[in-house]
């Protein structure tokens, strides 16, 4: 059971751990097949160099890696919805399913929550994960491995577009055209948006979005953030503003031009992490009666609609896969990442062969990985 | 009682800050067959009121020529328009200042508080109450109950706006409220709170004496933050309150940044936070634990829909004692004084009596 562990001071080294025994009757044992990289395994300066995410500090060696898919080798004898051979995606956090929050359908704010990469509990980026059925997700047959990576960041994307209450014929903007901004969009879309706008500072991005899920882009200028949103209302024809906002950069900048730029009423939802405090518009939020939600990871409900959305085709995430690694050169991933390189990168897991055809433009990935 | 005597339009306008005059003004009349013309009783005052007194504007809206100041009225009805039905002359009302267009689409979907077109009194350039007539669509008048005082009825404004927050704020019975500033809003704020239900409601502010009040008026609990981290201030709070794990909801009712960090911090996972207090229009904000929490944060203006009704009935029967609230009452030549009086804090409401209105009794007072 090869693993990729995070050791103190950002050092990265390969262990070969027990393989995990299946903790209940109504757990699988997966073999990780692909894992993408997050912003937050990297960007914010977190486990990898500093060893420390917000309050979560990294006291001991840790396996990061939690947006997986792989195929199921051992299934606990209590487990009914999957069989061995399937392929699945990971929703990777286990919650106490007794607390207030669990029972009250809002497991993502369980305060027991084991979640992967979370101190102290390990990830995904190993050569096997357990987890319970529940938490398994069987993977549409025209989806590849690589793709399935992408069902946790979909999700994600799933939850924020569902707290902002996205309905046929609304206007979003989104702000931030990395993953989980592209992602929104595209989920947005689907569930019927017509006016769906990426704002970036970066035209590559931005030109990529137009293409994939965004009706309009807007690239932000030089100018005060109010002239921006004013500049995006005019532009875009939202005369009273956008019905939903969605920030997906934690930028300062972004979320006070999204404020300025939603409706009286709207609501304007918090995707996005960066600094801890940033100057907010709060005055723009009262007057106008807007609803500022925050959007942690996931719940019930998300990956199930993700997988839905893909099996249906009405979204698409090959398009994001932008680079592959090899298990033993997982490294590199993080570098490529923490440049910002391309737009999702998938690691494979231990000796899985690299034979994803990543495109850019018209994406014929046909994936046909392989142990 | 109070009978409304002569015909004087007498009105109370502000030229620009602390410039103020009295002066006679054409007496209002019945735009549509729906209205009524209301004699204004009594008038109270807000911050919002001595706010444009002093710097002559809020945000965009910028006094450029004179208005009539006020919006805090109750009044007795005088005339009806031919196809009023709900009203009569002599009828006690209280009164809803603000006209929106009803056609727009905020209008249309319930939310008549945003219209694009809203005619505010006192919001510049519309002029306000503090008059002695006031025309108003027959929908946007209320009812008295008997035996619901005039005085009481001018607070019926204020209460309006503390039930709309208090319904943006989501409150269920049982659950843990805290509200920051214990000035009339966050009080009453409080006592809708309770009434809805909350089982603890924390009243916090910095001022010892308001906190005393507020704990005699409605809260179950107060607390005094000290000059240090919201943080901090978030965990001892809810330490000295037993609320475990932060409170269901949180409302700010003051504006003030330190508050509203605070705010953040004392919230519970999945909880509700409502901004009703305007202060700065751009603070430093806590929002990664907004994020990571995932609260909802809901700003509230003003009131719409149903809450005036609410709050003439949670003083009908007793559920808000809102005379608690009215520390004095002057008389309509006074006005300037009343709104000194409120910048410097004194008091909790000061109601000015409307010019015809014949006698004045100061019915709170402490």
């Amino acid at each position: 059971n090869e693993t990729f562990v995070l050791h103190a001071k950002g050092q990265f080294l390969y262990a070969d751990r027990p393989v995990p025994k299946l903790p209940s009757p109504r757990h699988v044992l997966i073999r990780v097949m692909a894992t993408g990289l997050c912003g937050s395994d990297v960007r914010m300066s977190s486990y990898w160099q500093h060893g420390q995410i917000g309050q979560f500090v990294v006291r001991q060696p840790l396996v990061l890696g939690h947006e997986s898919a792989g195929e199921v080798v051992d299934i606990g004898s209590g487990v009914t919805t999957v069989q061995r051979g399937d392929r699945v995606a990971l929703e990777p956090g286990v919650p106490c399913q007794t607390c207030d929050y669990c029972r009250g359908g809002r497991y993502n704010l369980c305060a027991f929550m084991q979640f992967a990469a979370t101190p102290p509990y390990d990830g995904t980026l190993s050569t096997y994960y357990t987890l319970p059925e529940d938490f398994c997700f069987i993977l549409p047959p025209h989806i590849s491995i690589e793709e399935g990576a992408l069902v946790e960041p979909l999700s994600i994307a799933v939850h924020s577009v569902k707290l902002a209450g996205v309905t046929t014929g609304q206007s979003i903007l989104v702000f931030g055209a990395g993953p989980i901004g592209l992602l929104c969009c595209a989920v947005a879309k689907a569930l019927g948006a017509s006016t769906v706008l990426l704002v970036d500072i970066e035209q590559s991005r931005l030109t990529f979005a137009h293409r994939y899920a965004a009706t309009g882009t807007y690239r932000m200028e030089d100018k005060s953030l109010e002239e921006n949103a004013v500049s995006i209302m005019a532009n875009f024809r939202l005369s009273e503003g956008a019905d939903v906002v969605i920030d997906a950069t934690g930028a300062e900048s972004c979320i006070s031009c999204g404020v300025h730029a939603l409706r009286r009423g709207g609501t304007f939802v918090q995707t996005g992490l960066g600094a801890s405090n940033i100057v907010f518009p709060v005055g723009q939020i009262c007057s106008k009666e807007g609803t500022y939600k925050g959007s942690f990871r996931y719940g019930p409900g998300n990956y199930k609609m993700a997988i839905e959305l893909l099996n249906s085709k009405k979204v698409s995430v090959k398009e994001l896969i932008t680079h592959t690694h090899e298990f033993f050169r997982a490294e590199e991933a993080f570098e490529g990442v923490s440049r910002r390189q391309g737009i999702k990168s998938i690691i494979y897991g231990p000796g899985v062969q690299n034979v994803f055809v990543a495109s850019s433009d018209t994406p014929t990935g046909n994936s046909i990985a392989k142990i | 009682m109070a009978e409304i005597e002569s015909s004087s339009n007498l009105s109370f306008i502000l030229n620009k800050p602390f410039d103020v005059k009295f002066e006679q003004r054409p007496k209002p009349t019945l735009q549509s067959p729906r209205d009524v013309l209301v004699a204004i009783n009594y008038t109270g005052i807000c911050g919002s009121d001595v706010h444009y007194w002093v710097e002559g504007r809020i945000g965009d809206f910028i006094v450029e020529n004179p208005m009539v100041l006020g919006h805090e009225s109750s009044g007795t009805v005088v005339s009806v328009g031919s196809e009023v039905k709900s009203l009569k002359p002599g009828d006690r009302v209280a009164v809803e200042p603000g006209k929106p267009c009803r056609y727009c689409t905020p209008c249309l979907s319930g939310h008549y508080n945003l219209c694009n077109d809203m005619r505010f009194a006192a919001t510049p350039p519309y002029d306000g109450t503090l008059t002695g007539f006031w025309a108003s669509p027959d929908d946007f008048c209320y009812k008295l109950p008997e035996h619901v005082s005039l005085q009481e009825g001018a607070l019926v404004e204020p209460l309006a706006v503390a039930v709309h927050i208090v319904k943006q704020a989501e409150i269920q019975p049982g659950q843990s409220v805290v509200v920051m500033g214990a000035g009339p809003v966050g009080l009453l704020c409080c006592a809708v709170a309770k009434a809805f239900g909350a089982s603890k409601v924390v009243s916090v502010d910095i001022q010892p004496s308001r906190l005393e009040f507020a704990a005699s008026f409605a809260a179950t609990h107060t607390f005094t933050p000290e000059r240090v981290k919201a943080e901090e201030n978030a965990a001892r709070l809810l330490k000295e309150t037993g609320i475990e794990g932060g409170a269901d909801a949180v409302i700010d009712a003051s504006g003030a940044e330190p508050s509203i960090q605070t705010s953040i911090h004392v919230v519970r996972r999945g909880g509700v936070y409502v901004q009703g207090g305007m202060g700065k229009p751009d603070i430093t904000f806590p929002i990664m634990a907004l994020c990571t929490k995932e609260v909802t944060c809901k700003g509230s203006f003003r009131y719409g829909s149903g809450d005036y009704k609410l709050a003439v009935e949670f003083i009908s029967d007793g559920k808000v004692d809102v005379k608690r609230l009215i520390t004095g009452t002057v008389k309509f030549e006074d006005a300037e004084e009343a709104f000194k009086d409120v910048k410097a804090g004194k008091g909790i409401k000061v109601l000015i009596a409307g010019p015809n209105e014949k006698s004045c009794r100061c019915i709170g007072g402490h």
